[in-house]
């Protein structure tokens, strides 16, 4: 070490104490007065501006979800007098103890903002505006609020927003939440909460003593959210609302080609406009009490018996594990027994099918036909093609508290019962009754998948980028035996056994199959799910009604309303 | 026996540390004295414990930390590698660690600790034989805390490594030419490591720049801050009468902002006292480091002096807009166990260096 070395390193220290030293005249002598002045009630204010939240819109730009503009009263506590309070609870129509409540409860910082009542009239605004100089601390903040224009029509789609609680609030990003921020609670608002939500932005003022602005010290805009663009049509969803009005339904519509979902409608549903506003909580409560359960999404959130609809997996599987060919006949007197002392099991057609094939199996959907073909099957070889096409497994969809389905198997009623599992259980599981459960949404997965020859499927509901329809996994299903179901569900409809006959429409063919699933004590669930058309299919199907009865009635001829709406909508009549 | 024990003490040194550790409880009381948390009895504890490590240390003297130095710094390295894994989160960045009832932040052991490696690295190595291997070692030895700091992130402590390094360094006798060549590369690779910087360290820099940037989040305590010294004006609003820091406008100001409440609550008058106070302190240890000839002793005490002063400069001047909101404490006034045991730790090193020193 050197003796300059030292001395340099000596004078650099006290150089930059010296530095320090001045830098404290600076702010604490010099410009002392100043900040004095500003810290003396403290004049700086910091108003916090939410961002606009981004809107949902369907596949043709109308607005599913949108922000319109309110008047929120808001108050800076440190700056109320005392006589401030009973005026604004004359003006506000409220009681004095409440309003000092709101403005007594949690706040981000000291002089941040409370809410004291949000969204109210304009006249009311105004009037709180005119009067300004007799209400210091008072003011009037305009705002966007979501709005929902449709209402009840997508509401399962798009959800909902709500306040943020207390917890959430202090586990968030400060810069995207504030206090009084809201967060998407279901749906679409749930799932593409980040995108929807823009980035907060503030404003620091300064303010005199009688907590008028003086000028805007700095200012960062809000950053507004960006929209979300459906693959749902607006008018075909609203039309299907329509149809299934007063029954507890679910029909979703796929576009095979872009596998986006035209339509996902849940009867009976809510006006999602009763969360945003504070005024509506009776509302809101009627909505929650509601013995429909009108907030369910019959569609993904619940899981109801398929019954032979589950006959395709069946099917399938027994095709695929080489159990029958499509020409494997079974004879059909109207009931079974699986050993000579079991219970007897019957046909839904006492009188019997008689001998029939695989194709007359699923037309007219025999209940006997799938016994015998479960018996040469393991509940391992049906659960395997069950969740080869999507049952019990998840979905893809963009909605929030999605419930999958329920594949049983021999380990899985170990598990869940301590029982071994029964060869009466596998003919029960055969024909879509017994443990099996699945979701709507599922079976129109399913139908896809069978419709787009085995390609895997995922239905969803935001655009997104196209990806090649001819590329991309395929389940493990052979396409030939593929070819067989879906010619024998175009029997379905277009043979005169036909279970799902009163579907037909006569401007294509169209490929379905029923189900009907007992539901005792009440009326059975019923079901259609198809593909439409037979040939270059576009549209993938479910239809399910909660205790319709019958498919081959109920549904079908509500399948049969909703292409005629699709065709109404979407083919431009020839002049 | 206890004029032996005191014989080694440096006076003017110890009365600097009591007065500032004073001062310190005084405004931990008042920044905190309407929450819970009696802070001021909490450390009133460290104070003592501290004190008790500031006598000890020079009763062992430096040369056997010198001597355990390199298992030290293997010990802190794993405890940092420790804390990436397993500290507890707070505030965001994983910087303490746990243990049982006592939490301890390693990255504090770790200036210390990577110090005396190097200290003890390149005392042992004359600067005019193979200066560039002895500098590249001493750069590794100083680049595996310093990027396993930044990673938790904690990117104010993980900057003290520099001008402690540089100023070793430049003591130990590097050419010039080399200090500027490798904090010059240094520099260049600035832009490189923004696109390491977490969000939150991102915007504090930027807003250091620029506090209109953010008038939401680090802005807003940026101006507060200033404010709150500001207001103090020369004569300051009376103890325990600021109205800024008592409001809570500014956070953490038992910590790492208590020199706002100081700043606000003695005016400039208060400022100058503790900016003498530290003036004192650096002024002892300058006249400790001509007393030895001892090359680790001088290097010791200059890093000792450099990190000392790099924390002052650094949350002082935050204070007012002179540098950058980093989470740094005000040595041996700012609330904390970790951080005044080990200034005071660091200290008693310089007060071996005195009780060893040759007389002339």
């Amino acid at each position: 070490m050197t003796f300059s070395r030292f001395h340099f390193f000596q004078g650099a220290i006290f150089v930059m104490l010296g530095i320090l030293g001045l830098g404290l005249f600076g702010t604490q002598v010099v410009r002392g007065h100043y900040y004095r002045e500003l810290s003396q009630r403290n004049h700086i204010r910091l108003i916090p501006l939410e961002a606009p939240r981004g809107r949902v819109l369907d596949q043709k730009g109308r607005l599913l979800a949108t922000n319109r503009a309110s008047y929120n009263v808001i108050a800076i506590p440190e700056d109320v007098t005392p006589e401030v309070y009973p005026r604004l609870a004359k003006l506000l129509n409220m009681d004095q103890k409440e309003i000092r409540r709101r403005m007594s409860g949690g706040r981000e910082y000291p002089f941040a903002p409370a809410v004291i009542r949000k969204d109210i009239s304009q006249e009311l605004a105004f009037l709180i505006e005119e009067r300004q100089p007799e209400l210091p601390g008072v003011s009037i903040r305009t705002e966007g609020v979501r709005s929902y224009p449709y209402g009840e029509t997508a509401a399962h789609v798009i959800g909902y927003i709500g306040a943020l609680t207390e917890k959430e609030y202090d586990q968030l990003d400060r810069d995207r939440f504030g206090m009084n921020s809201m967060i998407g609670r279901a749906g679409i608002e749930k799932s593409f909460d980040d995108q929807l939500r823009g980035w907060r932005g503030g404003e620091q003022i300064e303010v005199n003593a009688r907590a008028e602005l003086v000028r805007v010290l700095s200012e960062r805009k809000p950053e507004p959210g960006r929209d979300v663009r459906l693959t749902v049509d607006l008018e075909f969803q609203k039309r299907i609302m329509e149809m299934i009005q007063g029954v507890h339904a679910s029909v979703a519509v796929m576009d095979l080609q872009t596998q986006g979902l035209l339509a996902m409608a849940s009867s009976p549903s809510y006006d999602p406009n009763i969360f945003v506003s504070p005024s509506s909580s009776e509302q809101r409560l009627a909505v929650l009490k509601n013995e429909g359960f009108p907030m369910l999404d019959r569609s993904v959130s619940a899981a109801y018996p398929p019954g032979s609809v589950f006959k395709l997996v069946t099917a399938i599987a027994a095709l695929e594990r080489g159990k029958i060919t499509p020409q494997t006949r079974f004879v059909c007197n109207g009931s079974f027994r699986l050993g000579p002392k079991s219970k007897m099991a019957h046909c839904w057609y006492r009188e019997g099918h008689g001998s029939i094939n695989l194709y007359e199996a699923l037309e007219r959907s025999c209940n006997v036909y799938f016994f015998n073909v479960a018996k040469r099957l393991s509940p391992e070889d049906i659960a395997y093609y069950a969740h080869e096409l999507g049952l019990g497994e998840p979905l893809k969809v963009e909605v929030a508290r999605i419930a999958p389905g329920l594949i049983p198997d021999e380990a899985w009623k170990q598990q869940r019962f301590h029982q071994p599992w029964y060869q009466g259980e596998t003919l029960n599981m055969a024909i879509g009754q017994g443990y099996v459960l699945v979701t709507p949404l599922e079976i129109l997965r399913l139908t896809a998948i069978i419709a787009n020859n085995g390609r895997v499927v995922q239905p969803h509901l935001v655009i997104q980028d196209p990806e090649d329809p001819l590329d991309g996994p395929r389940v493990a299903i052979r396409e030939e035996n593929l070819d067989v179901i879906k010619k024998a569900m175009l029997q379905v409809v277009e043979s005169n056994y036909g279970t799902g006959q009163l579907a037909r429409v006569d401007f294509e063919k169209l490929a379905g199959k029923t189900g009907t699933a007992q539901a005792p004590p009440q009326k059975s669930h019923s079901w259609m799910t198809g593909f439409f058309p037979y040939k270059n299919p576009k549209l993938a199907f479910v239809v399910f009604v909660e205790h319709g009865g019958s498919g081959g009635v109920t549904s079908a001829r509500l399948v049969k309303k909703m292409l005629e709406i699709w065709k109404e909508l979407n083919v431009t009549p020839v002049v | 026996m206890l004029r032996r024990l005191f014989r080694g003490i440096h006076l003017p040194l110890v009365f600097s540390v009591l007065a500032l550790a004073m001062i310190g409880l005084l405004f931990i009381y008042s920044a905190s004295y309407r929450d819970a948390g009696q802070y001021e009895v909490k450390q009133l504890f460290w104070i003592a414990v501290g004190l008790a490590v500031l006598v000890g240390v020079p009763w062992i003297g430096y040369r056997p930390f010198l001597s355990i130095s390199y298992l030290f710094y293997i010990v802190t390295i794993i405890l940092l590698a420790f804390v990436d894994f397993l500290g507890s989160k707070h505030l965001g960045a994983q910087r303490w660690l746990d243990l049982g009832p006592l939490s301890i932040q390693p990255s504090e052991f770790a200036k210390l600790g990577t110090m005396l490696a190097v200290v003890n690295f390149l005392g042992s190595h004359h600067p005019w034989e193979g200066q560039t291997r002895t500098v590249a070692t001493a750069l590794f030895l100083l680049a595996v805390p310093f990027m396993l700091i930044v990673k938790q992130p904690d990117l104010g402590t993980a900057l003290l490594f520099i001008p402690m390094s540089i100023v070793m360094l430049y003591l130990w006798g590097v050419r010039k030419r080399f200090l500027f060549t490798v904090f010059g590369s240094l520099a260049l690779a600035v832009p490189l490591a923004w696109e390491f910087l977490k969000g939150y360290q991102k915007k504090r820099l930027l807003v250091f720049l620029n506090p209109n940037l953010d008038p939401l989040g680090s802005g807003y305590t940026a101006l507060q801050a200033k404010i709150a010294v500001g207001s103090g004006g020369l004569w300051g609003k009376g103890y325990l009468a600021g109205t800024q820091t008592q409001l809570h406008f500014v956070p953490e100001h038992h910590t790492d902002f208590i020199f706002c409440v100081i700043g606000e609550e003695w005016g400039f008058l208060g400022s100058l006292l503790v900016l003498c106070l530290y003036g004192a302190l650096f002024h002892a240890i300058f006249l400790i480091m001509q007393h030895t000839t001892d090359v680790k002793a001088k290097l010791l005490c200059g890093g000792v002096l450099a990190l000392l002063f790099s924390h002052v400069m650094i949350n002082i001047g935050m204070t007012f807009g002179l540098m950058p909101i980093a989470g740094l404490p005000l040595p041996l006034v700012s609330y904390g166990g970790s951080s005044f045991i080990m200034t005071c730790m660091a200290l008693g090193l310089v007060l071996s260096v005195y009780r060893e020193r040759s007389i002339f």
